[in-house]
């Protein structure tokens, strides 16, 4: 990886990351209607995961924290912005909010309330790839706290019984909600869970940079090459609350965590960048987010007329 | 007599019942809070409604557990055919999708199966509603659909009094018992007997009596139907206003009882527009008491489609106080604007 490949992944995340502010300025606002679990602490890893993967051939599932993922597999922001905030030119009219982001032209399937629940769905992705000889694969992106699901144990034997090219992806921030891995998740590390199905399993730290690249990259040929799923584990820390507003009274002030973009910084340095370039892509992806948000924030809300078009869809009584 | 929350209520409910049964136990995400995470203070459920107990009566008693719905739940019934009375909070109804098998076939069917030899006292709690933006999947009032599986009870607390009443006859109930609590009511107040007195499955509450019809409405529902009550008051107007407070069993005699008088049926049912909880109680009027009814009885529910994450859409998706009044007017065939 040379320093002209890592900037523009740099801005990217740092993209994300601003991204991801404004909402939450605006949700403190009063402008976003739901919670919004934001992403910051992943944003190195999901631009590294997402950048060996192109949709709409490869197809990622995430999980409610998931505004980062949809835009590092290149959603429109104004449209992932306004979907945020229920807005007209949203992926969906603001029918489906924070939670529920879809954007399959790029490759970002669906996002979910459903700890897990997204799991399935990219196995769905992975089989018609398979079936359908595209070259694609699957990528199911979720937490810790999602592993302890009964869906997720079932896709990854699933996965591996049927040999679908999917790439589970454990991002382990070490909490589910107010919980920590710790207390909830058995004893084993999600790899060694995977193992345990037969799958291929490595582990990177969200803040290495060139580790992330390389395990993603020798994962994702891996799965798309031999057809055979596999799972990669990212460290990353959590460094907000569970949503934004969430006052963590339940989590010690002690056990705050390395920032993987300041660390992302440092390697940009170590490889000759200077403090002015990093400061300019920085102020740039800043600015940038900022246009996005503030364009989708002048949007109307026309999410009534939305759903009074699928009333007369569904079938309901008249 | 004090003035509590609903939040408060169902809490004390909880210290009283587990004060006097060391066989409740607790059960569910995030309930006490903060589970190996260290130096951090007690969360309480996320909702806030079982706060205190995990300090107050052990990790032994309050469990918190993975994100394992199936499991828990299933745990949960084992252990309230085995000696234990389990109180299991799911955070949110919706997440009902993952544990069902446990529910719908375990739970609900296995007295039936031993032919009564066991009682299965389990309660559980979960949460409705929607107009907090919470969208699609976590929002849904699925009561209708848990109504129509045989054996299973299940009640939607409108007040405090009947959020702690009704958990105490929860506990008490051979049967399993879904409580379903709105979320839009967990602050709501009122006036709380001291002694929490249980409120029987299957008695339902004449919140405001009257003669021109009857309306059925539960959980934030009836609150919207009450505003409506009052509105309509002053053009002389008067609504026997009936919030059953159980789905199952149902009080069909009060509801029947009060078509006699009145001869006009409205249902507001936050549920399902297909099949749900006003549909149940317009066929049931309709096939045992056609006679009484002047006119086709009314269902104001949402429309059929998922709940929308917008502001405008959801508020436009719910039943309000002033589409309550509307459906009224319609069905005593008078105008809106007299
Ligand atoms: C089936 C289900 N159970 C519970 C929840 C509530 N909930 C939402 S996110 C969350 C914690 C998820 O933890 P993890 O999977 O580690 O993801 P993180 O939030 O740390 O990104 C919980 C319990 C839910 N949405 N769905």
């Amino acid at each position: 990886m040379t320093l002209d490949d890592l900037k523009p992944l740099f801005e990217k995340a740092h993209f994300i990351r601003a991204f991801e502010h404004e909402i939450a300025a605006l949700s403190e606002a009063g402008d976003v209607p739901g919670l919004v679990h934001l992403c910051l602490g992943a944003e190195l890893f999901e631009v590294a995961l997402c950048a060996n993967l192109e949709g709409p051939g490869d197809q990622v599932t995430g999980s409610h924290r998931s505004h980062g993922l949809a835009l590092a597999m290149g959603a429109d922001p104004v449209a992932v912005a306004a979907e945020i905030l229920g807005r007209t030119g949203g992926l969906s009219e603001g029918l489906g909010g924070t939670q529920h982001l879809l954007a399959p032209e790029v490759g970002f399937l669906t996002s979910n309330g459903i700890v897990g629940g997204q799991v399935p769905l990219a196995a769905g992705a992975a089989l018609s790839a398979k079936t359908l000889k595209t070259g694609g694969i699957g990528v199911a992106v979720m937490g810790d706290g999602a592993t302890n699901q009964g869906a997720v144990f079932e896709t990854m034997n699933l996965a591996v019984a049927l040999k679908l090219p999917l790439l589970f992806v454990i991002e382990n921030n070490g909490l589910g909600q107010s919980t920590s891995a710790h207390y909830a998740s058995g004893g084993i590390s999600p790899m060694a869970r995977a193992r345990g199905f037969g799958l291929a399993a490595s582990h990177v730290e969200g803040g290495d940079i060139t580790g992330c690249l390389k395990t993603v990259d020798r994962l994702v040929s891996w799965v798309r090459e031999t057809g055979s799923p596999a799972l990669v584990e990212a460290s990353v820390p959590r460094l907000s609350g569970h949503y934004h507003g969430d006052e963590q009274l339940y989590r010690s002030a002690a056990d705050s965590q390395p920032d993987p973009l300041e660390q992302f910084e440092d390697t940009l340095l170590r490889a000759g960048a200077t403090a002015t370039e990093c400061h300019t892509i920085k102020t740039g992806a800043h600015a940038a987010a900022k246009a996005a948000v503030t364009a989708a924030n002048q949007q109307a809300d026309t999410s009534d007329e939305a759903v009074a078009r699928w009333a007369t869809r569904l079938g309901g009584a008249a | 007599m004090t003035r509590m929350s609903i939040r408060d209520a169902l809490n004390r409910a909880h210290q009283d019942l587990m004060a006097a049964d060391d066989t409740i136990v607790v059960i569910g995400e995030d309930i006490a809070g903060g589970a190996g995470v260290k130096g951090g203070a007690e969360l309480g459920g996320v909702f806030g409604v079982t706060r205190g107990l995990g300090a107050k009566f052990g990790e032994g008693r309050v469990i918190d557990t993975p994100i394992s719905e199936a499991s828990f739940i299933g745990m949960a019934t084992g252990a309230a055919m085995t000696g234990l009375k389990p109180i299991v909070e799911l955070m949110f109804s919706d997440f009902i999708g993952v544990a069902f098998d446990q529910i719908l076939n375990q739970a609900a069917k296995a007295r039936f199966l031993a032919n009564g030899r066991f009682d299965l006292p389990l309660v559980i709690r979960t949460t409705m509603g929607a107009g907090d933006s919470s969208a699609a999947m976590h929002s849904q009032s699925l009561y209708g659909v848990l109504a129509q599986i045989p054996g299973l009870m299940v009640a939607c607390p409108s007040t405090p009094a009947d959020a702690a009443g009704l958990l105490k006859a929860a506990v008490g109930s051979p049967d399993p018992v879904v409580l379903f609590e709105h979320k839009g009511l967990y602050g709501h107040e009122g006036d709380v007997a001291d002694d929490l007195p249980a409120v029987p499955l299957g008695k339902g509450r004449l919140v405001t009596e009257g003669e021109s019809a009857t309306v059925v409405a539960l959980g934030a529902m009836r609150h919207a139907a009450e505003a409506a009550v009052t509105s309509l008051e002053a053009r002389g107007i008067s609504i026997d206003l009936i919030d059953p407070r159980t789905i199952v069993p149902l009080d069909l005699t009060l509801i029947a009882n009060s078509v006699k008088k009145t001869g006009h049926l409205v249902v507001v049912d936050e549920g399902t527009d297909f099949g749900g909880f006003a549909d149940a109680v317009i066929s049931a009027v309709a096939r045992d008491h056609f006679g009484a009814l002047k006119a086709a009885p009314v269902a104001v529910t949402p429309p059929h489609t998922p709940i929308p994450y917008g502001r405008a859409g959801e508020h436009a998706w719910l039943p309000h106080a002033d589409t309550i009044t509307a459906a009224i007017l319609a069905l005593l065939d008078m105008q809106e604007t007299a």
